[in-house]
């Protein structure tokens, strides 16, 4: 009796266990106002889609349609984003940091990787108007061998253009994938005043850094827009680090050129 | 009544995953519900469906649970939340809502018989046709056995045998003494082997 009294336990709850359906997270995370919502706004590539929750933003995106996005969204998140029905105030931090403004900014990396977060928080520092190679990134996070990885985690990145993953350049300068397009991401390095056709026309003639006499120190060519667009006489090409070096020129603190 | 059924006692574990989500509410409910949601959502929708019969109307109700509890967190500082047992205060809410769906009727623990007696399938997985009829017919019997038990027996033979919880949990979950909750879940056990002697 009691062999069969446990069989008929275990075989009443095998056979009464439920599964929630596969939206209740969602439906009831959003009656507590908690789920992913999202809205459309303007960009320097056009309008994008972007999600939150109250771990921060959570996606920026590009698509055809709501339908598009909500699709992409719950391929990418598992979880369900429902268009916006209040304009909170992170809206508005996205809005201006969208147009180009500094805003700190709450950013949902959760379904990211530990080393994905520390590629994304790495090209976070990268400032509007410069550009790192990906092999710099690899470096700063003291995985200098993982470059193609890095690729793959700036593939990856939710939140586009608010973690400026467009920043981050192959080493010959030439710009590499993008999520929007690698026509987009020269644009975007161009919007930000960077010189990407002259900067490319550099590393072709085996141009790696730039040496400035006057500040004693030595540059990669993308450390900033005016390097490049103010056409310093003074300023001296350069093709390696031991030329740099030689000349008793320094490493910049701002791009770190090399290795600290 | 302690002439007892050796190595019954069912695998009971601390609720180790709901000690860290506690400590995670205490520091942010916001960030940290989602998870509790995800947590529980199974289970909970189980104990509903089980008491209520009827899949979406439990669904409905564990949906209000965890409305209720996030509600209820607000409200409480960090050490209370911190010291919470989660499973057994969701379980708490979630019999007390069950017993308000119910409310006036007899409580249809395990009411899941279609009109012609047949057993409504409530769960996910569908038995194999062989074993079919052997399977319904059993865990029919169980759902009948649990149905004839008065309330506070039900509860508590429910909330061990069925849902695992330990005595320490039930009795949290209950607002029951400890010696109170493992008398009753005895005689709930007791009770329903012989209601299935009965049977057979």
């Amino acid at each position: 009796m009691t062999e069969r009294l446990r069989r008929c336990l275990d075989d009443f709850c095998a056979n009464t266990q439920c599964t929630a359906s596969p939206e209740f997270t969602s439906e009831t995370l959003d009656r507590l106002g908690l789920a992913d919502r999202y809205t459309t706004l303007e960009s320097t590539i056009g309008p994008v889609y972007v999600a939150w929750n109250p771990r921060g933003v959570s996606a920026v995106r590009q698509a055809d349609d709501t339908e598009a996005f909500e699709r992409w969204f719950r391929k990418r998140f598992t979880r369900r984003a429902l268009p916006a029905t209040s304009n909170p105030a992170i809206v508005d931090d996205v809005r201006r940091a969208l147009a180009g403004e500094d805003v700190k900014l709450d950013i949902d990396l959760r379904d990211c990787t530990p080393f994905e977060a520390a590629v994304l928080h790495k090209a976070q520092e990268i400032p509007s108007g410069h550009a790192r190679p990906y092999a710099w990134v690899a470096r700063e996070i003291d995985r200098p061998r993982a470059v193609r990885a890095v690729g793959s985690a700036l593939a990856n990145n939710p939140v586009p253009l608010l973690i400026p993953c467009h920043r981050v350049v192959r080493s010959d300068y030439t710009s590499g994938e993008y999520v929007f397009g690698p026509a987009a991401k020269d644009a975007l390095l161009e919007h930000e005043g960077l010189h990407v056709h002259e900067i490319e026309a550099l590393a072709k003639r085996g141009i790696r850094y730039i040496g400035q006499p006057e500040d004693n120190c030595f540059c990669l060519p993308t450390c900033g827009p005016d390097l490049i667009a103010n056409h310093n006489p003074d300023n001296v090409e350069l093709h390696s680090v031991d030329e740099a070096l030689a000349m008793g020129l320094e490493p910049c603190t701002t791009c770190r050129p090399i290795a600290a | 009544m302690t002439a007892a059924l050796p190595n019954f006692e069912p695998v009971t574990s601390v609720d180790e995953v709901g000690e860290l989500l506690a400590h995670a509410l205490a520091d942010d409910v916001d960030l940290a519900f989602e998870q509790v949601v995800r947590t529980y959502q199974d289970r909970i929708v189980s104990v509903a469906a089980r008491a209520l019969g009827d899949r979406q109307r439990a669904e409905e109700v564990a949906q209000d649970v965890f409305v209720r509890a996030y509600r209820a967190l607000q409200t409480y500082d960090r050490p209370r939340i911190r010291k919470l047992r989660l499973r057994s205060w969701l379980y708490a809410i979630t019999l007390n809502l069950v017993r308000n769906a119910v409310r006036g009727k007899r409580l249809r623990t395990v009411a899941l018989e279609r009109d012609d007696g047949s057993p409504r399938p409530i769960a996910d997985s569908k038995p194999t046709p062989e074993s079919q009829i052997e399977t319904q017919t059993e865990w029919q019997l169980v759902g009948g056995a649990i149905a004839q038990l008065s309330p506070k027996l039900r509860d508590a033979f429910v909330l061990r045998y069925v849902e695992e919880l330990s005595y320490d949990e039930i009795a949290d979950a209950l607002s029951q003494p400890l010696g109170t909750v493992k008398a009753n879940a005895h005689r709930g056990l007791m009770n329903v082997r012989a209601f299935l002697e009965e049977q057979s």
